[in-house]
């Protein structure tokens, strides 16, 4: 019971913080393209008028295509029901396990040993596979890592997770445009709040992605943790997931993604990260966690 | 006087909502616990279904050996007839245990091993088997949750009003722990 509650705690967590993600990515794009405005004054309401439009429709196709995106940028295909029978029987099995219905099953090129979930609900889902973990994993820590994908989709981290990593990911390359498009003004503009509004532009322009992603990085490492348990809880043992972890550990290969969908899969894909900023916890802690149930 | 029919009226509001949440909550929950079991059926059928191909492909290679044979036809026969969810899993756990001696007669006869079609409804058959395993774990997991809302209080008042009763789990049969003897 208690389980089951903290398991709804968690779904509706999600849900509000989405919602509050989408709003306050809206906002931070309307300032910007304020104040953006206020720097080409001569243009103020036309930049406004077409940032008001982008937004909108950036923040309603995050919401709906997001899984999209993430997908294409890690350049995974669906897999085959035939030629990855096992991979489909697996899901298959443990979405029975935990009663939801069956996501889409993806694959992506890399020798890594590493996995994904995204979409927005677990009627609309994927999970996502490298080539290396389904060559390299056994049966049992497949299905632990499976375990703990589905979790991802079953308490809404997916949808959370997903726009957070597309939305940062835009803002960043907007505003890095942005940054970059300053160069080539020129010094012709001497009025002192031009000065200022100047420096407000660069200040949100750099401010914006380290904030939303440190605000990244406290959430998905307490998610990793919960999805641990829950994908012992479908699995019956936390074997397979240790196994798992381990080889995870020990693999060498590096894989090619861009920093904004990192957070999405299983283990961190850089293998070098820092403790402070890393997206994901050690997998030492997350290895003796496991280890004690 | 009026503050106290207030009061009074709150209180028959409260008790009102109490009613629906708790009637809701059994209902959901033992929906929940129907469905569940459909899906072990589901599994079951399927299991069925794929037994007639294998039992053609067996034979091709393997013709004399005709006890095992019968045997994995009567259980499913008696799989297919049987009207209860136990008595569906009986006879499921007595197919599954009589399809483990066919693959294990299937180590002697190194053609049947390599057929494409045995391989491919061997692995088959094994993800089914965890699929049911599965669906049972779910199943139960349904009962405990229904089990703890009438026992928990106030739900077991409420249990009582609405004539809730505890459920059973679903006990897993003796035969499917016994490992099957295979004799050569």
């Amino acid at each position: 019971m208690q389980d089951r509650i903290s398991f709804h705690d968690q779904i509706k967590r999600n849900k509000i913080k989405s919602v509050l993600l989408i709003f306050i990515i809206f906002a931070v794009l309307i300032a910007l393209s304020y104040v953006i405005g206020m720097i080409y004054s001569g243009y103020f309401f036309f930049i406004l008028i077409i940032g008001i439009i982008f937004s909108l429709s950036y923040t309603l196709i995050s919401y709906y295509s997001s899984d999209k995106i993430a997908l294409a940028s890690v350049r995974a295909k669906p897999a085959d029901y035939n030629q990855y029978r096992q991979l489909h029987n697996i899901v298959e099995g443990l979405c029975l396990a935990s009663g939801m219905p069956k996501p889409k099953v993806y694959i992506m090129p890399g020798e890594q040993i590493n996995a994904f979930a995204t979409g927005r609900n677990p009627q609309n889902s994927v999970i996502c596979v490298t080539e290396g973990a389904l060559k390299k994993l056994t049966k049992q820590e497949l299905e632990g890592v499976i375990g703990h994908e589905l979790s991802h989709i079953a308490n809404y981290d997916i949808r959370f997770m997903t726009l957070t990593a597309v939305m940062v990911g835009m803002i960043a390359i907007v505003s890095e445009l942005f940054l970059r498009s300053l160069w080539f003004k020129g010094n012709d503009d001497n009025k002192k709040s031009g000065a200022i509004l100047l420096l407000i532009g660069i200040l949100l322009a750099i401010l914006a992605p380290i904030v939303v992603q440190l605000v990244q990085f406290a959430i998905s490492r307490k998610r990793e943790y919960y999805a641990d348990a829950s994908a012992v809880k479908f699995t019956r043992s936390p074997t397979g997931l240790i196994q798992a972890l381990k080889k995870i550990k020990r693999d060498s290969e590096k894989l090619k993604v861009s920093g904004a969908v990192a957070p999405l899969f299983i283990s961190s894909p850089f293998k070098r990260l820092s403790n402070l900023t890393s997206t994901h916890p050690p997998l030492d802690e997350r290895i003796r966690i496991l280890e004690r149930m | 006087m009026s503050t106290l029919l207030w009061v009074i009226l709150v209180l028959i509001a409260l008790v009102i909502i109490l009613f629906i949440y708790y009637y809701n909550k059994f209902v959901n929950l033992g929906n929940r616990i129907d469905n569940s079991l459909a899906q072990i059926d589901v599994q079951l059928r399927k299991r069925a279904d794929l037994v007639p191909n294998l039992i053609e492909t067996v034979k091709g290679y393997a013709k004399h050996e005709k006890s095992i044979i019968t045997e994995v036809t009567n259980a499913r026969k008696a799989l297919l007839a049987a009207p209860t969810i136990e008595g569906k899993m009986k006879a499921g756990n007595q197919l599954q245990s009589a399809l483990k001696s066919i693959f294990a007669i299937a180590e002697n006869y190194p053609q049947l091993k390599a057929n494409e079609n045995f391989l491919h409804l061997q692995q088959e058959l094994s993800a089914i088997e965890d699929k049911v395993a599965y669906s049972r774990q779910f199943y139960n997991d349904n009962i405990l949750d229904f089990n703890n809302g009438t026992k928990t209080f106030p739900g077991n008042v409420f249990a009582s009003i609405f004539g809730q009763k505890e459920r059973q789990y679903l006990q897993i049969p003796e035969e499917a722990r016994v490992v099957p003897k295979v004799s050569f």
